[in-house]
């Protein structure tokens, strides 16, 4: 008897819920989410143009919104800060492309030889175990201050990343797969090509996302070093000035480009790994 | 060769001569196959039997070439012959699908192994997906499909290769007992239309009787062979097997052979569910 009782305001309340879940979800949508982060974004420029009017922030220390899109639109009408993304953008997708490729080629490579893994892992591992920026004096020293050195920085930063992603997926590839290959006969090379390489792609494409940041992180460090030009020269030189407007540009053109760079990474993923995408379209909600 | 068996016509085509094998864990090695023989048939549908972890998956593995015994031999029509890596089909509890590829190219798999032109195999594969029910779906990924119908597209996958032997592994285990039936069913009319032989290891003394035309009793570990029974049950079907008269006596013969001792009374009873039930049951359940 309890528990029938129990159980009907439980029901009514599920009921009288529904209708409130159906307004919630009136922002609950691509549009609507926009419209919220659009909100917050504007509450806090606001904020801050609001806190520097009066006062309770410094101009010289924290720059200004309405200073910052001063900044902006002469460096963007006299093409400058357009060249200078372009070129932090191609140094860092060069260092990532260069560095991710060989890199996962390098790790998928040790799969073939658990002696020659073994013989390198310790290598490998004092290597990555060094802060890759420590190396960048010596990478401007080697390669100069132009556009290789930025590169060479962000390879260095991404290829290990890489090889290691790649060795640990290929280790752990599916034993059985690979054993029902070989009782069909197939050699090595058929194994690796038709079972391990495949079966990597996910982890391989995983550190896409990662090794995207890190190939941004080698080309701004190289600039702040020595360069003429790039995002990471224009903040630098600008910061040594106090010129908190245009070092702000930089970072947001940074920000940008990241974000671009970020939905690419998901585009190419949705190409090359259909057979993962398709049942990840609902997520469980808690 | 030993004759023994009672289809003496049925030529050879398998022999596993005197296998011993052993893993070496930690401390002292384990013993797992110790002298083991028998023979396979031209054609022959032979069920292995025997207590869980007695070796039965290592006899597979041997005979596909995925590990070496550490003595005795294979006869292969006639021909010594190391493994039969290449020449079988193999097939286990986990569908093994790649997940990456669709189901046609799932089907590719064997024949791209032995290096048939795409297009030849292509229209091999799709001959075999249409007769199996499974035209239509070439282009969707294993992921969302069925349990029985990834299992489906793994006995496809194994057929199309046309293997001298197929070595199944408990292949329908995993599957709910309707759609395994209805799976026994499609592997027992596909082996008689291709003429294929099939070893078949399971747990399932019901399935084994119901499919082979001879069972293979296995003891436990080191496995050896207790006995070789030959299954005369002239029903095709696996659902008409099991409800033939003499069903239930090769039931009770298996289990009382596998020496499930305290089960004896139970394994009884789950043999008499298939002939006419009587009102004991009833109160008994």
């Amino acid at each position: 008897m309890s528990v029938i009782t129990a159980e009907k305001p439980q029901g009514l309340q599920s009921r009288r819920r529904r209708p409130d879940k159906r307004k919630r979800s009136l922002f609950n949508t691509t549009i609507g989410r926009a419209f919220l982060q659009a909100l917050a974004v504007a509450a806090l420029l606001v904020l801050w143009q609001a806190g520097v009017r009066f006062g309770v922030i410094s101009d010289f220390l924290f720059g200004a919104p309405a200073g910052i899109y001063a900044t902006f639109m002469r460096m963007a009408g006299s093409g400058e800060l357009l060249s200078d993304t372009g070129y932090t953008l191609f140094e860092a997708i060069l260092g990532f492309v260069i560095g991710t490729f060989f890199g996962s080629i390098a790790g998928l490579a040790l799969w073939y030889s658990i002696f020659v893994a073994r013989l390198v892992e310790p290598f490998i591992v004092a290597i990555n175990s060094v802060p890759k920026i420590a190396l960048a004096p010596i990478i401007i020293l080697w390669f100069g201050t132009g556009l290789v050195s930025k590169v060479a920085l962000a390879v260095s930063l991404t290829a290990l990343v890489a090889l290691i992603a790649a060795y640990q997926a290929a280790k752990d590839a599916d034993t059985d797969l690979q054993a029902l290959l070989i009782s069909m006969g197939a050699n090595k090379h058929q194994i690796f090509y038709k079972a391990v390489v495949p079966s990597t792609i996910p982890s391989i494409i995983a550190t896409f996302r990662i090794n995207i940041g890190f190939g941004l992180v080698g080309a701004v460090v190289g600039e702040f070093i020595s360069s003429q030009h790039g995002l990471g020269h224009l903040i630098y030189n600008a910061s040594s000035f106090y010129d908190l407007n245009t070092v702000w540009v930089g970072l947001f053109a940074l920000m940008l480009v990241g974000f671009a760079l970020y939905y690419v990474i998901d585009l190419i993923e949705r190409m090359l790994i259909p057979w993962k995408v398709v049942t990840v379209t609902h997520q469980v909600q808690v | 060769m030993s004759p023994g068996s009672a289809s003496a016509s049925a030529a050879v085509q398998l022999s596993v001569r005197n296998i011993h094998k052993s893993f070496t864990g930690k401390g002292a090695g384990v013993r797992v196959l110790d002298g083991l023989n028998f023979d396979i048939h031209e054609q022959d549908f032979v069920s292995i039997i025997g207590p869980s972890g007695c070796g039965k998956s290592t006899i597979f593995n041997i005979i596909a070439g995925l590990i070496e015994p550490d003595e005795g031999r294979l006869v292969y029509r006639g021909e010594e012959v190391a493994s039969l890596r290449g020449r079988v089909g193999y097939m286990m509890q986990k569908d093994l699908l790649f997940p990456w590829r669709t189901v046609l190219g799932n089907v590719l798999l064997g024949l791209e192994m032995r290096g048939v032109s795409y297009r030849a195999a292509v229209e091999r594969a799709r001959e075999h997906l249409e007769a199996f029910g499974l035209g239509g779906f070439e282009n969707a990924y294993p992921k969302t499909l069925s349990g029985g119908m990834r299992q489906r597209v793994a006995l496809i996958r194994t057929l199309v290769m046309d293997p001298g032997i197929l070595l199944l592994d408990e292949p329908f285990s995993a599957l709910d007992y309707q759609t395994r039936l209805y799976l026994e069913g499609v592997l027992k009319q596909a082996v008689e239309k291709f003429h294929k032989t099939v070893v078949l290891v399971t747990h399932d003394i019901d399935e084994a009787v119901a499919l082979s035309k001879r069972v293979v009793v296995l003891s436990g570990r080191p496995a050896r062979v207790k006995a070789v029974h030959d299954i005369e049950i002239a029903e095709h079907s696996p659902i008409a097997a099991r409800s033939d008269h003499r069903f239930a006596g090769y039931f009770r013969t298996l289990c009382n052979e596998l020496d499930i001792q305290t089960e004896t009374k139970s394994a009884a009873e789950s043999a008499t569910r298939f002939a006419p039930a009587g009102p004991t049951e009833a109160v008994a359940s």
